[in-house]
Formats: C-alpha cells, sequence, structure tokens
C-alpha cells in the first residue's frame, strides 16, 4: 500500500471524486490560485479549471449558503473553511438550512454538501482558530459529522461524505495535516457510522475522538508496556452516525472505558458518549466512565498554555489507571 | 405492607427451603441486612432484606420448604408508620410475641453483620460501594458484596473483587484460569493435553518473546564472597523478625547501586533513553503455573528490615492469587534468584523495557585462596547481570556490578 500524508490522501479523494462525477465542485478562500491554507486543494485549479475550482471572498455564511443552493439543484459542493472556528459565522446556513431543508421539503430535495475544515491545537493560532467544535455539528439532527485520524480515512470518509446525500460536516485535524499512513490504491469510499478498533485489548477501552485517537494509540502502548494494562482502542471516525455497537461490545468486555477529545468538557462528545455508555451498558461497568478532554478554556496563544490546554499521552493514561486505583 | 415471597436465588431453582431465619418478628432491618438462610438446589445463600423495616411476620417456618413467589414474611414500612403499625400489633396480640424475640436476638447477633462496614452510630448501614457489573455478578453468582474488600479506587467493589470470592481466591491477575485441559487425538507423542493459556500467560509470552526479539542482550558474572553477609545474617536473625534473606540483601544492593548508576535504573524506549528519578526493584516469584513480578517501590531508601517485610507480604499475595495490577507495575529493575533449587548461576529474559536484570545464584561454600595464597572456605554466591545493550554498555553494567558485590561483601552498610 503506498504511504501519503493525510493531506495528499484528502486531495486525492477531491480529485477522483471530480473526475468521476462532473457535478462536484469546490468553493473557499484561497483554495484556487493559493491551492489552500493547508495546501488540500494543491494542483486542483490547474487541474479541474476556475469553473469548478472557485476562489471565494472572505464570507463563510454566503460560501456555505451557495454550496447549500447549489446542492439542492443537483450540485455536489465540497466548500472549505480555513477553519472550524469560522464555521460559526456560517451557522445559519449550516444548522437552519443544510440540515433541515430535506426535512422541510418533505424529501423533495436533499443537500449533498460537504463542509471541509480543520479544527484543533498545537500551532499557536489562538482562540480564534484553534478549536474543537465537533460537539457543536454532532448535536445538530440532519447532519453527519466525520472525524477522520489517519490518512486511509481522511480519504475514504471523504469521497463517501461527497457521495453521501446528506450535508456532511468534515471536521480535519490541523496537525494531522502531514502525519503519513498507508492508504489503500483504487480505495473506494468507507462507510459512515462504522468504528475502527485500533488496537485489542481486554482490560480498558479507550475511545480517542480525531487527533486523540493517535493520542490514545501511544497511550494504550504504554499502559501495556509499564503497567500490564492491555487497552483496547476504538476511533469512532464518525460521530453521526455513531457506532455505539462497537463500542458497547467493547466495554462489555473491558468493563471500564475512557474518552479523549480535544473540545471542552461541558457539553462535549465525551460527556455524551459517557451519557450513552452508561445507558446501554450500565450493568457492565466496573468503574465511572472518565473523559479527557480539553481545559475549558479558550485556546491560548501562549506556547506552553496551549499545550496544557489539550490533552497529552500521560493524561490518557492517567484516566486509564483511574479506571483500576487511585491515582 | 410488603410481603417477601421465595426469592429465584439460582436460575434451575424452583423451590427453596428455610434453613435458618437470622431475623425474628419485631426485629427492624435495614435494606441489604441478611434476614434468612435459604438452600436451594445448587447452595445455601444468605438472602438479604431489600427496604429497610420491620418484621411483622415469619410466615415460613425454619424447614419448610416452598415454591419460589410463596410468602415467606412480611416486612413493615420501617419508618413511624411501621412504628405505629408495630404498637397496634402489641396491643393486640401480646401473648405470641413474647417468648421468641427475647431469647433468639441474643444467639443471633453475628450473622447479622458479618464483617460489614460497620453501621454508623444513628443505626443507618452503609451503602455497599460496588460497581455496577459487580453488583450485577454478585447478584448473579450469589455473592454476599457486604463480604467483600473492594480493590477498586476509593475501595470500590470491582468485577474481579466478584469473581475471585466466587472462586474462592482467584485475582484479577489470573482472572480465568484456564479452562479444563482439552484432550486432542492420540499419535507418537501418545495423549496431547491442550491448555489455553491463562491472560497472565499470554502476557508472558509475548513480552518474553518481544525481549528476547529486540533486546540485544549480554552477560556479566561476578563471584560475591558472603561470608561476611552470612554473618551478618547469622546475627540479624537474633533480632529481626523476619530476618532479611539474602536476596533481600541483594535487592538492597542493587537498589543503592542504582542510585549511584542512574543509566541502570532506565530503559531504552523509541530511540531514547528514560531514566527514572524512583528505584522500583521487581522481585520475581514465582506462582502456579506462572511468573509474577511484584515491585518493591523506592528500596533504595528503604531499610533491610522494610524490604524483608514488604518482600514477604508481596510473595505471600502472589502465592494466594491475591496480587494486584499496582503491586506488579511500575518496576525500574528486576532481581530474579533461583539459588534456592541449588542453581549456581544463570541468565533470564530482561523485563522489558527495563535495562537490566540481575540473577542470583546459589550460596555456596567454597575453597577459595586469601590474598596470601591460603585456601579457605568462603561462601560463594554468584550474581549475572544481563544487560540491553542499547541503553547498558560493558563499563557501566561492570560498574554497576561491582558496586553491587562490593556492598554484598562490606554488608554492615546494608543493615543501616
Amino acid at each position: 500500500m503506498p504511504e501519503m500524508r493525510y493531506r495528499e490522501a484528502l486531495n486525492e479523494a477531491l480529485r477522483e471524486e471530480m473526475e468521476a462525477d462532473e457535478s462536484v465542485f469546490l468553493m473557499g478562500e484561497d483554495i484556487g490560485v493559493f491551492q489552500g491554507a493547508f495546501k488540500v486543494t494543491k494542483g486542483l485549479l490547474e487541474e479541474f479549471g476556475e469553473r469548478r475550482v472557485r476562489d471565494t471572498p472572505i464570507s463563510e455564511n454566503t460560501i456555505v449558503g451557495m454550496g447549500v443552493g447549489s446542492a439542492m439543484v443537483g450540485l455536489r459542493p465540497v466548500v472549505e473553511l480555513m477553519t472550524v472556528n469560522f464555521s460559526l459565522l456560517a451557522m445559519d446556513q449550516i444548522v437552519n438550512h443544510a440540515a433541515a431543508v430535506r426535512y422541510m421539503f418533505g424529501g423533495q430535495v436533499s443537500c449533498p454538501l460537504v463542509i471541509r475544515m480543520p479544527g484543533g491545537a498545537g500551532h499557536q493560532l489562538g482562540p480564534t482558530h484553534s478549536h474543537s467544535f465537533e460537539a457543536w455539528y454532532l448535536h445538530v439532527p440532519g447532519l453527519l459529522v466525520a472525524v477522520p485520524s489517519t490518512p486511509a480515512d481522511a480519504k475514504g470518509l471523504l469521497k463517501a461524505a461527497i457521495r453521501d446525500d446528506n450535508p456532511v460536516i468534515f471536521i480535519e485535524h490541523e496537525t494531522l495535516y502531514g502525519q503519513k499512513g498507508e492508504v489503500p490504491e483504487n480505495g473506494g469510499p468507507a462507510r459512515f457510522g462504522e468504528a475502527a478498533i485500533r488496537r485489542e485489548g481486554d482490560d480498558v477501552t479507550i475511545v480517542g475522538i480525531s487527533r486523540m485517537a493517535v493520542t490514545a494509540a501511544k497511550a494504550a502502548e504504554t499502559l501495556s508496556s509499564e503497567h500490564e494494562i492491555e487497552a483496547e482502542l476504538i476511533d469512532p471516525r464518525t460521530l453521526r452516525p455513531l457506532d455505539m455497537d462497537t463500542i458497547v461490545e467493547s466495554v462489555k468486555k473491558t468493563n471500564r472505558a475512557v474518552i479523549a477529545e480535544e473540545g471542552w468538557p461541558h457539553g462535549g462528545v465525551g460527556a455524551n458518549l459517557a451519557a450513552l455508555i452508561q445507558e446501554q451498558a450500565f450493568d457492565y461497568l466496573d468503574s465511572p466512565v472518565l473523559r479527557v478532554t480539553g481545559a475549558d478554556v479558550p485556546m491560548p496563544y501562549s506556547k506552553p498554555l496551549e499545550q496544557a490546554a489539550f490533552p497529552h499521552e500521560e493524561h490518557v493514561v492517567q484516566a486509564a489507571l483511574a479506571t483500576f486505583r487511585d491515582v | 405492607m410488603p410481603e417477601i415471597t421465595m426469592p429465584r436465588l439460582s436460575d434451575s431453582m424452583e423451590e427453596g427451603t428455610i434453613l435458618k431465619w437470622l431475623v425474628s418478628e419485631g426485629d427492624e432491618v435495614k435494606r441489604g441486612q441478611p434476614i434468612a438462610e435459604i438452600e436451594t438446589d445448587k447452595a445455601n445463600m444468605t438472602y438479604e432484606a431489600d427496604s429497610d423495616g420491620t418484621v411483622t411476620e415469619l410466615v415460613a417456618s425454619e424447614g419448610d420448604t416452598l415454591a419460589i413467589g410463596e410468602v415467606i414474611a412480611v416486612i413493615g414500612e420501617g419508618d413511624s408508620s411501621g412504628a405505629e403499625r408495630k404498637q397496634e400489633e402489641k396491643a393486640e396480640e401480646p401473648e405470641d410475641k413474647e417468648e421468641p424475640e427475647p431469647q433468639e436476638r441474643e444467639e443471633e447477633p453475628e450473622p447479622q453483620k458479618p464483617r460489614r462496614t460497620a453501621p454508623s452510630p444513628n443505626g443507618g448501614g452503609e451503602r455497599v460501594k460496588a460497581s455496577p457489573v459487580a453488583r450485577r455478578m454478585a447478584g448473579e453468582m450469589g455473592v454476599e458484596l457486604a463480604e467483600l474488600e473492594g480493590s477498586g479506587p476509593g475501595g470500590r467493589i470491582v468485577k474481579a473483587d466478584v469473581e475471585a470470592a466466587s472462586k474462592g481466591g482467584a485475582t484479577r491477575a489470573e482472572p480465568a484460569p484456564a479452562a479444563e485441559p482439552e484432550r486432542g487425538e492420540a499419535g507418537a507423542k501418545g495423549q496431547v493435553e491442550i491448555h489455553e493459556l491463562t491472560r497472565l500467560q499470554r502476557t508472558i509470552t509475548r513480552r518474553m518473546a518481544e525481549s528476547k526479539a529486540t533486546a540485544p542482550d549480554f552477560l556479566l558474572e561476578a563471584e560475591v564472597d558472603m561470608t561476611a553477609a552470612v554473618e551478618l545474617r547469622a546475627r540479624l536473625k537474633q533480632v529481626a523478625d523476619p530476618a532479611p534473606s539474602y536476596n533481600d540483601m541483594v535487592v538492597k544492593a542493587a537498589a543503592s547501586a542504582l542510585r549511584e548508576h542512574p543509566r541502570v535504573n532506565a530503559a531504552y524506549r523509541d530511540g531514547k533513553f528514560e531514566l527514572y528519578s524512583r528505584v522500583n526493584v521487581g522481585v520475581a516469584v514465582a506462582a502456579q503455573d506462572a511468573l509474577v513480578v511484584p515491585t518493591i517501590f523506592d528500596a533504595d531508601s528503604k531499610s533491610l528490615g522494610r524490604i524483608a517485610s514488604d518482600a514477604r507480604a508481596l510473595a505471600g499475595k502472589v502465592r494466594e492469587g491475591k496480587i494486584t495490577p499496582p503491586e506488579v507495575s511500575g518496576g525500574t529493575f528486576t532481581v530474579s534468584n533461583l539459588g534456592m533449587y541449588g542453581i549456581d548461576r544463570f541468565s533470564a529474559v530482561i523485563n522489558p523495557p527495563q535495562a537490566a536484570i540481575l540473577t542470583v545464584g546459589a550460596l555456596k561454600k567454597r575453597a577459595v585462596p586469601d590474598d596470601r595464597g591460603r585456601i579457605r572456605a568462603r561462601e560463594m554466591m554468584a550474581l549475572t547481570l544481563v544487560c540491553d545493550h542499547r541503553i547498558l554498555y560493558g563499563a557501566d553494567g561492570a560498574a554497576f556490578l561491582a558496586r553491587v558485590r562490593a556492598l554484598l561483601e562490606s554488608p554492615l552498610s546494608l543493615a543501616l
């Protein structure tokens, strides 16, 4: 299998889907001439021309609004927002329109729109560029939410998102763009709602969201080598739909669950998942479901503070240990 | 007024026999308090009240066999209304109550609170702290939660505790004892017994293979003159209980030397050296069909006596199968001793990711020439240091081992 970077895998998914389907087109700030703030759209303007790779003004609500409109009349737009923070400017189009039109029109129209955007901290981009808003979109019925953590999933899920007739919030992670990984050649679309078990183990289930799936994988190795605890690591890959079957089955085996996410603790992805786990597996729990989350603060600019504001390997290790004993 | 019916205490149970009432009419009972011993098709079990109240009537007598669902007793509400009812009843039927109540009460105090958390002074028993899965399994297996000591955070009773109780002493280290050996086809090797590995055995298999496959190891051997240590131990025996063993002395000497040689108290991991601030010495203990390495934490700062008592306690727990994961993790170095089997010297597999393992051979009298060439009988013992060459080079390992030997040959400082 060829190795490629996360950003290259996304680029390949866009190219393949644009080649396969004329109705797929891209819109966003600086995606054409500048080839994207994170170079995900590299080479696509040259290959597909201005009609299908459109640079837009700084106008998130309009970009998404055009996406909703063009999706309703039969195109398959993929819009890029420069960060998930900026998507808040387009909340009206996303929540009141994209998510709801199919419902409001009784299924007569659908909205096959993909909104790509990076989230997450680590590059000192401060509180207006570095947040993790998975939970905000997870909240909305009518939206699908993908959070790929590997190049293979980035490609497979983006292809699936473009082909899906529902609006998809596609959250990439800024620090993962340069990560390399194996990507199957001629791979098709991945399936939404299918979690990946990244590592099998009998002792504790760790669910890692987005980049935290990578962080949790390191934590799982430390738990094994230093504490003789074999963690089962689950990457849900999509938060809507969410593969609760895989998670619950794992918790029934391990009796313990830790959820690692980068977002804020209150009303977060982990808060929701912890509620679901206790509803569906209460009689199998040996410990409260524990969460490892970002700090309950706006993301700091200062490097040491920023590093302290999102979870690292040792936090996941500590949480996993705390399901066994006082730490 | 809740009626207590014959409970279903096993899946196949159809009827049960009241072996013994643990309460009398008129007694106040708390939820969770054992009220009766019931014999089922499977076992004799204690049945607990599922609400607070006052026993108003014991419908079934001891020895009665009743079908599931038949009323065995009636428990009234425990608060003021119950008290009123009790008074009414007392007024109505005074003669019935007289004889059973006083004597039976005196005889029965002991089964009522078997080792349970002491009830608070106001009489309200505390809710037993148990995880949901432990609670469910205890119910299924007929294990009395109140009699268990929890090993989870904050003393919570967890699944492993219930499993251990139901199996009489199995632990998390050995959660599922291997199933009955399977018998395979008879062949040139005769009948083949197939044993599934326990989880602990699977872990050992994986880690030992990983160690051998990844660590380029080499051996350093040293003969230690233990004559002075033997004399010291003989003297310590008269004052210390437990008297430190030679292995405890080796642990203490190694711990002191580890403090002075940080590269030995370290690990090679992912292209980096990790040096640890704590000196935690693991001591390999053979358990039934397995190998467990409990950890003596901060062995460098513990006295020899403390190391001896810690080691005794940990080895005891291993043999009883009561060792817990925190007690077998966190080691930074390992000592393994087969001297008791008369093994002179041996090599061992490094416990990854540690930098080295020290093995201890048997103590034997040997003829050794002294400084002036005179042959003397000395108590000799071989130490072998197996090193991971990625982090520990020959000279580093040698300096460490020489220090261990020096400490053991002049052992007085170990006793400090």
